[in-house]
């Protein structure tokens, strides 16, 4: 295949040719995949603490009174009737008694004048653990209190209600550092390969004169924006990749970052960010040789 | 390989370049058009390269319509016709051996195919020693050798010249006129404008005539 060797010595051509600009389009693909990237990286990982967090989150019914093993099975049905649970745990109040004698431990003497019946019967409810039950959780309490005998609802209300928030505006800002990735690489290439156009239009229009093809007219145009999103998305990633070790290592030992487990994407996320860099270079390519490129 | 029925062009506002004229160039075929200048010789080889379309009459290439040709098959066309631009067309900022290679290249020769040929047509034309230099920094007389050279590279099936000893002294005129002859002997269709009386005076080719967009006379079969 001789098609190959001629497509890469035009576009190194091209390259050379507007040089300045290439390397400007290639530091605002990089920072572009950057700041995507950093934004998605903290998503992600506040995501996985969720879970993580989640796994410790429950939910504790106080009732007025025991609950009969029949108003038990209404009572696990109308509860899974809304939300999807892990586990729902029936305490008695001898049991709450139990539990806590167990928790003082060595200091149960204070319990000595206490009746074993004082602390109100429960219902423990373990929900699902992902971010959607974080998310739902404030919903879900609001339906538990209207339970029969429910007298009061107890959870970490005040960090699952901030997680929320924080999630959120994340969630917000990731979509918006999206918005400015997807504007700034295909309105960037697109720019760079009309200058290469412009740059080069006594030479094409030459070439359309000698019967040059579509393809030979074209292909290096699209490789300039391939090429342009593979460098500038890999150039991006790696930018983070370092800063992301810099931070780990330079916040490691006890700290805020110890409450979650920091990591890096996996391979097929990091791929996933590389393509979407390629793509959409491609694309700005695609564009300016439609609109720009008579063949 | 080359037939042309009636055909005019006008350019605007109502400029006629070519009124009506007939053309029929037999495969192989050497012919000679001469006229003054404005007489519609270029006119004539831009409409047989696809430069320019007719207004009326037919223009047909290898058999094929021009006027409804198909993108693709236009290209592929384009490679077997080589032209000699009356302006060159050179690409003043790349070498002499690029502005040949550039008509080879597009039809995804080996490189040392390319090599070989772009070399043996600058000695065949006294510009080997200007191989490297910029198309630019080059005189006329060089750069219309290389425009010529450049439409011969390809080995083109069909050949136009315009005016291609336009700008060369007698000894160039001779060897320009050498290669266009081997090219011819080759197999190549030649169509060659010129007003230069020395290329055609001594040869058996046809020679026709333009006057105001018409042939004086009507060009007779080989």
């Amino acid at each position: 295949m001789r098609f190959f060797p001629y497509i890469l010595k035009q576009t190194g051509r091209n390259l050379r040719k507007t040089w300045g600009t290439q390397v400007m389009t290639l530091l605002t693909v990089s920072l572009s995949v950057l700041i995507f990237s950093f934004f998605f990286l903290i998503h992600t990982n506040i995501l996985k603490a969720g879970a993580r967090l989640g796994d410790e989150l429950r939910l504790i019914v106080y009732l007025d009174d025991e609950v009969v093993p029949a108003m038990q099975e209404q009572l696990k049905k109308r509860i899974t009737d809304f939300n999807e649970v892990e586990n729902i745990v029936f305490v008695s109040r001898q049991e709450a008694f139990a539990r806590l004698a167990n928790n003082l431990d060595q200091d149960r003497d204070v319990l000595q004048d206490m009746s074993p019946t004082f602390l109100p019967p429960s219902i423990e409810i373990f929900p699902k653990k992902n971010l959607k039950t974080l998310t739902t959780i404030k919903r879900f309490s609001d339906y538990l209190i209207t339970l029969p005998g429910a007298q009061k609802v107890q959870y970490g209300q005040e960090w699952v209600e901030r997680f929320g928030y924080f999630n959120s505006l994340l969630r917000i800002v990731v979509l918006l550092s999206a918005g400015l990735l997807v504007i700034s690489t295909v309105f960037m290439v697109s720019y760079t390969i009309r200058l290469t156009l412009f740059t080069r239009h006594e030479e094409l229009e030459l070439l359309r004169l000698l019967g040059a093809t579509n393809t030979y007219i074209q292909g290096p145009l699209l490789l300039e924006g391939l090429l342009q999103g593979l460098m500038g998305a890999s150039l991006g990633l790696l930018s983070l990749f370092l800063l992301f070790s810099w931070i780990k290592l330079r916040f490691s030992g006890p700290g805020f970052l110890n409450l979650f487990d920091f990591s890096f994407f996996p391979p097929a996320t990091t791929c996933t960010i590389l393509m979407t860099g390629i793509i959409l270079c491609s694309l700005g390519s695609l564009i300016s040789i439609r609109k720009f490129l008579r063949v | 390989m080359v037939e042309l029925v009636k055909v005019s062009k006008v350019y605007p506002p109502d400029i006629m370049a070519l009124q009506d004229i007939s053309l029929s160039v037999k495969r192989g075929e050497m012919i000679f058009l001469t006229g003054m200048s404005g007489a519609g010789k270029t006119t004539l080889l831009k409409l047989i390269c696809s430069l320019e379309t007719s207004d009326k009459g037919l223009v047909e290439v290898a058999g094929h319509d021009l006027n409804r040709i198909k993108p693709v098959v236009l290209q592929r066309l384009r490679q077997k016709i080589g032209v000699a631009y009356q302006d060159f067309r050179l690409l003043p900022l790349q070498s002499v051996y690029q502005n040949i290679a550039m008509a080879m290249e597009v039809s995804y020769l080996p490189p040392a195919t390319i090599r070989k040929r772009v070399e043996s047509l600058l000695e065949q034309l006294g510009i080997a020693d200007k191989r490297d230099k910029l198309a630019g920094k080059i005189s006329r007389g060089e750069q219309q050798r290389v425009a010529i050279a450049r439409a011969a590279a390809n080995a083109p099936t069909l050949l136009l010249a315009d005016e291609p000893t336009g700008n060369l002294d007698a000894t160039i005129t001779k060897l320009v006129v050498g290669l266009l002859e081997s090219l011819n002997q080759a197999g190549t269709t030649m169509i060659i404008a010129t007003h230069d009386q020395s290329i055609y005076r001594q040869t058996n080719h046809r020679v026709i005539n333009l006057e105001h967009g018409r042939f004086t006379e009507p060009p007779m079969e080989p």
